[in-house]
């Protein structure tokens, strides 16, 4: 089970006039999964969302959902999934009760029941504005809002598009802490688009990664990680004696040398024996900072691509 | 269905330009009964100076189905204007709030989504001709009260005895919200096209006047695009008051109503099948 496929995409591709706004994306994402989705603003992965959710219609390529083509089976693909794509919208005019209801009945086929809609709301934190409308609440609020009418069906998937967009950041850290609430709690599958690097190494298990409407990389955040060279920041003094050892130890590696700190790529076999070295030549190492951020990895394969 | 169809009454009704046609029209009657008071008599005496030379005319012509068709006749080219508001909004409305994002990532259907509102679209419309009735035809009676209605068409004046009227009106009625609500149709169809709710009501009213101008005009060159032009039907619900009935003229009116009702929906589903939400 847990490595059943609920969402695959294959050579889905939208293009407007003569643009491709995505191309030949193929995504993988499966049970139990936090999906990121990460490319920087107007990469395609709005464009790849509303084509998953069946807002846009794919030029090429096909979207499968929990094993039921979108296009052949809508209803049945689109049964346990569940989305906020971009900015949540619901009507102004109405209390955040009344859109919960309609959001829910268009799944359910009647209207849920207000003990449900009660409780999803309380776990948002907006039970006490139930009957409010919408028009009266924060940005913050209506995203809170938009996860709560996306739970309200219980679906096995949902597709968050930036969900912590606009929010500030005891807002975001709320969205991070419910996207893990949902999958540990609830089992849900989530698949999370943003362009915030942190939000997603703090939260994603695998990921995917598009520039220009082209996919260029899919795997589990750990390994694809991994897979990267190692690069160290040394915080030492003498600089200089230290960066003369390491010449000694590996003459291939180039430095990057400022004021009391160096940078490098090296071999993590390498490693142990190099801070043995600087130490012994009376070097004093105040830190060794392993850089494996998601960040630097993006911006490593967005640039070569 | 039937709870989409709740969704979309509710929807509909909970907004405040959806009662703008109903207070409008409850200011217009009373208005126009006041005034009829005031001034009204004078009228029915000036279209029955030609008549009274040779005819013999008593008992309280100057009644509340005068009225009430009276106000038919005038309120018509408003009509429109009070539907497209709502009708033009159905699906513009949910682009420029964003809500089709809401609503069209659901397990249902776009067409089914669609007939909702349509559907939803023609109840409006019907109500607010049905408010216009019972308006009218109220506060007339009530004002007015009973007696023959002498019904003027053109050079052509028919009495029809006060027997006849509660049946005749409800045909009237009846025709109207046919010609209504392929205004309707008109409007909800420019609505799928656009994604501001003010297009579609400007669009709507702007081919409705180069149509109904076109129909009436006495020129040679355009009576080949009258049959084809919904205007020209539009006054079916004249009909009514003619002596005898032309349920021929009606029936081809209604008919051609209804295609051009038919013909709008299916292009409306057309456009919204395989429209990209962008918005």
């Amino acid at each position: 089970m847990a490595n059943d496929v609920v969402l695959r995409t294959e050579n889905l591709g939208k293009k407007f006039g003569h643009r491709w706004a995505a191309n030949d994306i193929n995504l993988e994402v499966r049970r139990g999964d936090v999906f990121g989705f990460l490319g920087p603003n107007g990469a395609g992965k709005s464009t790849t969302i509303r084509m998953i959710l069946s807002l846009i219609a794919p030029t090429t390529g096909t979207v499968e959902l929990f094993g039921h083509s979108l296009l052949k089976k809508r209803e049945l693909a689109l049964a346990n999934v569940a989305g906020i794509v971009e900015k949540p919208d619901f009507y102004l005019y109405l209390s955040a009760y009344h859109n919960m209801q309609i959001a829910g009945s268009l799944t359910l086929g009647s209207n849920p029941p207000k003990t449900r809609v009660l409780e999803e709301l309380k776990l948002v934190g907006l039970a006490d504005r139930a009957y409010d409308k919408v028009k009266t609440f924060s940005h913050g609020m209506k995203q809170r809002l938009g996860i709560a009418q996306a739970l309200l069906c219980s679906p096995d998937l949902i597709l968050l598009d930036e969900p912590t967009n606009g929010l500030d950041p005891q807002g975001m850290k709320e969205v991070r802490d419910l996207i893990r609430v949902l999958t540990r709690e609830r089992g849900i599958t989530v698949f999370l688009s943003s362009h915030l690097l942190n939000e997603v190494e703090q939260v994603a298990t695998r990921m995917a990664i598009i520039n220009n409407g082209t996919m260029i990389v899919q795997g589990s955040v750990e390994e694809l990680l991994k897979a990267q060279a190692n690069r160290l920041v040394l915080h030492v003094q003498p600089v200089e004696t230290a960066a003369a050892v390491i010449g000694r130890i590996a003459p291939n590696v180039s430095l990057q040398i400022t004021h009391n700190t160096i940078s490098l790529s090296v071999d993590t076999a390498m490693i142990p024996a190099m801070i043995t070295a600087i130490a012994a030549e009376g070097c004093s190492i105040f830190s060794v900072e392993p850089k494996h951020s998601l960040e630097e990895y993006f911006l490593t394969v967005t640039e070569t691509n | 269905m039937l709870i989409l169809l709740y969704n979309e009454c509710f929807k509909t009704f909970a907004k405040w330009r959806t009662y703008i046609g109903f207070i409008a029209v409850a200011i217009l009657i009373p208005v126009v009964m006041v005034l009829m008071h005031l001034e009204g008599s004078r009228f029915v005496e000036r279209q029955m100076r030609a008549l009274s030379a040779d005819f013999f005319i008593t008992g309280n012509l100057f009644n509340g189905w005068l009225i009430a068709q009276i106000i038919m006749n005038g309120l018509w080219v408003h009509v429109p204007a009070l539907i497209s508001l709502v009708a033009g909004d159905q699906l513009s409305g949910e682009a420029t709030g964003g809500t089709f994002r809401l609503i069209l990532i659901r397990p249902v259907s776009r067409i089914t989504i669609l007939n909702a509102k349509y559907l939803v679209t023609l109840f409006y419309t019907k109500l607010l001709v049905l408010s216009i009735a019972l308006l009218s035809l109220g506060l007339g009676l009530w004002i007015f009260g009973s007696g023959d209605l002498v019904a003027f068409d053109r050079d052509m004046v028919t009495i029809i005895p006060e027997s006849q009227l509660w049946l005749r009106f409800l045909l009237a009625y009846a025709l109207a919200i046919v010609s209504m609500w392929t205004v309707a149709s008109l409007a909800f169809f420019i609505s799928s096209l656009v994604e501001n709710a003010i297009g579609p009501i400007i669009t709507t009213m702007t081919i409705i006047i180069i149509f109904f101008i076109i129909s009436n005009l006495p020129i040679d060159a355009v009576e080949p695009f009258k049959p084809w032009l919904f205007t020209t039907y539009m006054n079916v619900w004249q009909q009514a008051f003619k002596d005898p009935i032309d349920w021929i003229e009606i029936a081809r009116s209604c008919g051609a109503l209804c295609a051009y009702s038919v013909c709008l929906w299916s292009a409306t589903v057309l456009v919204f099948r395989n429209k990209d939400i962008v918005t």
